[in-house]
């Protein structure tokens, strides 16, 4: 079990965190690139910029559209984020491992709040799963994953709570400890290629749908040739 | 997948890789990716990168030699690819030399401060000129894809003849000059391959080599592209090859004929097996390969005569540079795989740009291709806005810089861990008292310690005043200095004062006379006090007083902070009367917990995340 503790803690935690941190940042790259292309291929290149970054800055931080639809649970899911954001990233066991890793840490959330903060990111994780699961629109447009993610990412909130909260015996600490550390990896491994991917390519969707849909110059025969439906009129 | 997309592909793994362990080698340094010492400080790079690189790139003055100076015309389809081949082989002699230089900033150094005595000055220099004559050499080949900078061409086009003659000079002078970089060695180098003519062996086997890379290069890019080999060609480079390594063989075993060591060939060591197999390799089967007109005119025939001439060159400027002073040094070096791993990535990182240049500019009479995407294909969405972009522009760019990245995620991952933490002392948590809440002290740094609450100290203590409670030295910029700078020994009394740092010019730079009276013993006791120079050592008011470089261990030092301290509070608080007792700082709650009383007591390791309850639990621990 150490072994295990110290292979996963070790090479695998350097792999999956820089699959995770690579894999963004080429997503990233490979998306702006191909923005600036359909930008020059464009037939039309007439962009409403700023009526996209407003847009953009506006699901950026969705505080309009709260009350708009389904009010529960939208609050449920900006909750579920903030959790989700900033339990991992400045709780002061972690901040403490990345000081003894990198040589240097940052500021740190007092105790009661990473629990408070942990507790309110587990059950709104559970809130996401079954705000999804009892809507019948929501489920129809559901894949898999959607159904998956929150599950898989309140893992390591539960575990993590377990190992700093609880008193258990040891044989059983270790395995906690493990589940914590390896779910934690499996979602640095699959977050560039599923959906959560969206934590970095949220601030392009808007100019992304605004490009695709500036074709290339004359390229209305190719689409039709595409659909099989050459000849049809456009 | 085709052979083009298979071949980049690993490619670009391997460049990947290599970044990975570049990043590691300049963050941690030369200790922890190389196996190079102090006795064998040259390794893979030196003798692979670096001398085998200048080597490899001797194509481009041989056939532009052929080409201009000989007006041998038929071997124009030759000439861009071999001086592209000789441009890339130089930069990755400049980068490996990037890697391998423990002060790789200082590369600049041999252009202000000359030293003319030494090869490796002259080295340097003509690496340096002879990379920029064959970047002048090249460059109207991208320039003509644009009609911007058609003037700059035309200058450079114009400047092409001395250009060329001067490359020819350059090389001339520094593919020898590497061998006179091992004169220096007559002592070190087994007599095989020492002798007094090593620059004029280096220059007449790079003449050779310098024919078989281009005819080796010429014969992969083809067989890559699927495009006819220049097969008549390479016939003719092999015809051309085996008088020069006729010539190169009959030099060198008559050299060894006269310095009375051809004896040795036949001694049964494993220096002369090696000597037997590097000629072999590089000469002799070559030549007989070359000498056969069927098989010098045989695809086969040709690849295999120009990979044994490469590899056995690379084999005997290893053997040179290293590998045969082994005997003398008796230190065995194999070089680690981080070693191996850049080698490779900036030999793979060089070949893409080489397969870049030939599909986006004129190196051959024909462009190769990647195959593009039909415009009729139905589009797979992309994985963010699930939106379709339209194909990109380079082809299986995609897949390559998903092969990119996990490459350099497994590069990290594979990294030594355990090496780059003994990689010379870390600061220990406790050093950085300023502010924390919670500090974790771990004296010996091997994981275990207590965590300690500082911020509920200094509450404690109520507020800033207390601080010198515990603190008694001040650094400069009101920094703490940390406990261990001066109670060094863990369990041992140790000296506080540092005689040879206050003296060496690196440390405190003080003279003698500085401290000690002109013409009195140099003793402790007749040395000016510390205070003197270090006036603001010691804050105001500090709990401790500093009277003798002699200080407790650290062990010691932390426990005599501590437990009179808790001793007295507990006796005032009735609420906490076990304060002053082990387990209130020692207060493992781990998993092993039950076995705590056993053998290892008291101890806490950081990397376990139960260092929680410690913080919640404050000063309070379990007692036993």
């Amino acid at each position: 079990m150490k072994i295990l503790l110290e292979f996963a803690r070790g090479p695998l935690f350097r792999l999956t965190f820089a699959v995770m941190v690579l894999g963004l940042a080429r997503i990233l790259i490979l998306d702006i690139w191909g923005m600036i292309e359909a930008y020059r291929r464009a037939g039309d290149k007439n962009i409403p910029w700023k009526l996209t970054m407003i847009r953009t800055v506006e699901w950026l931080f969705p505080v309009k559209r709260v009350m708009h639809h389904r009010p529960l649970y939208s609050l449920t899911g900006i909750l579920f984020h903030i959790g989700l954001l900033t339990v991992p990233l400045f709780l002061f066991a972690h901040v403490q491992l990345w000081r003894s890793g990198i040589g240097f840490g940052w500021f740190t959330l007092p105790r009661l709040w990473a629990d408070i903060l942990t507790i309110m990111t587990i059950v709104m994780g559970a809130g996401l799963f079954f705000g999804r699961l009892g809507h019948s629109k929501s489920r129809v447009i559901s894949r898999k994953q959607d159904y998956l993610w929150p599950l898989l990412l309140i893992i390591p909130f539960v575990t993590g709570f377990i190992c700093a909260n609880l008193g258990v015996a040891p044989k059983f600490y270790h395995l906690v400890l493990l589940t914590h550390i390896l779910s934690a990896e499996l979602i640095f491994v699959l977050l560039p290629f599923t959906k959560i991917a969206h934590c970095v390519l949220m601030p392009l969707s808007q100019i992304v749908m605004t490009l695709a849909w500036k074709f290339p110059a004359k390229v209305d025969e190719d689409i039709c040739v595409t659909l099989n439906k050459k000849g049809a009129p456009v | 997948m085709n052979r083009v997309h298979v071949t980049k592909t690993i490619l670009w793994m391997l460049t990947g890789l290599a970044l990975a362990v570049a990043l590691t080698r300049f963050a941690f340094g030369l200790g922890v990716t190389t196996n190079l010492t102090d006795t064998t400080p040259w390794g893979l790079w030196i003798g692979f990168d670096v001398m085998a690189g200048v080597a490899l790139g001797a194509g481009g003055f041989v056939i532009t030699a052929i080409f201009y100076i000989l007006r041998q015309e038929k071997f124009h389809p030759l000439v861009r690819p071999a001086v592209l081949t000789a441009l890339l082989g130089y930069i990755a002699v400049i980068l490996s030399l990037l890697v391998d230089l423990g002060l790789p900033w200082n590369i600049w150094h041999m252009m202000i401060y000359w030293n003319p005595h030494s090869p490796l000055f002259e080295v340097g220099w003509c690496v340096m000129l002879y990379t920029t004559v064959l970047l002048l050499e090249f460059s109207p080949v991208p320039l003509a894809e644009t009609s911007r900078w058609a003037n700059i061409r035309r200058v450079l086009m114009k400047f092409r003849f001395p250009l060329v003659l001067l490359g020819i000079m350059l090389s001339t002078l520094h593919q020898s000059s590497l061998g006179s970089l091992f004169l220096i060695t007559p002592f070190k180098s087994y007599p095989l391959w020492y002798t007094p003519l090593l620059p004029i062996l280096f220059f007449i086997s790079a003449i050779a080599l310098g024919l078989m890379m281009v005819s080796f290069e010429s014969l992969c890019t083809s067989w890559l592209y699927r495009r006819p080999a220049e097969n008549n060609l390479v016939a003719r480079l092999g015809s051309a090859a085996r008088w020069v390594l006729g010539f190169y063989l009959l030099v060198r075993l008559l050299d060894l004929k006269i310095s009375g060591n051809l004896a040795l060939i036949f001694s049964g060591n494993w220096e002369s097996w090696l000597f037997i197999a590097e000629l072999l390799i590089m000469a002799i089967i070559p030549i007989i390969l070359f000498s056969i007109p069927r098989v010098r005119h045989s695809a086969t025939g040709q690849w295999i005569g120009s990979f044994l001439v490469v590899a056995g060159t690379i084999l005997n400027r290893v053997n040179v540079g290293g590998l045969t002073m082994v005997g003398t040094t008796g230190e065995y070096y194999f070089p680690s795989w981080m070693e191996v791993s850049i080698s490779a990535g900036i030999v793979a990182a060089l070949a893409l740009v080489f397969l870049f240049a030939i599909e986006k500019f004129q190196i051959w009479e024909t462009r190769p291709r990647e195959p593009e995407s039909d415009p009729h294909v139905q589009p797979a969405f992309s994985r963010g806005g699930q939106t379709w972009l339209g194909s990109p522009s380079v082809a299986g760019r995609t897949r390559y810089s998903l092969a990119f990245i996990i490459a350099v995620a497994i590069g990290f991952a594979l990294i030594p861990a355990h090496k780059i933490d003994s990689s010379g002392v870390v600061d220990i948590v406790a050093a950085r008292a300023l502010g924390g809440d919670t500090l974790f002290v771990d004296g010996n740094r091997d994981g275990f310690g207590v965590a300690f609450p500082h911020a509920a100290h200094i509450k404690a203590g109520k507020g800033k005043e207390s601080c010198v409670g515990c603190h008694h030295m001040n650094l400069p910029l009101d920094r703490q200095s940390g406990c261990y700078s001066c109670h060094r020994g863990m369990y041992l009394t140790a000296d506080a004062f540092g005689h040879d740092w206050h003296a060496s010019a690196a440390g405190g730079n003080v003279a003698c006379v500085d401290c000690h009276t002109r013409g009195e013993d140099r003793t402790a006791a007749t040395a000016r006090p510390c205070a003197d120079c270090h006036k603001d050592l010691m804050p105001e008011g500090a709990a401790i007083k500093v009277n003798t470089y002699t200080v407790p261990s650290y062990a010691d030092a932390m426990h005599d902070l501590c437990i009179p301290c808790h001793r007295q509070a507990a006796a005032t608080n009735s609420d906490h009367p076990d304060l002053y007792r082990c387990p209130t700082c020692h207060n493992g709650k781990s998993p092993d917990w039950p076995t705590l009383a056993g053998r290892q007591p008291w101890k806490r390791r950081l990397n376990n995340h139960n260092i929680l309850p410690v913080v919640s639990a404050g000063i309070e621990g379990p007692t036993p």
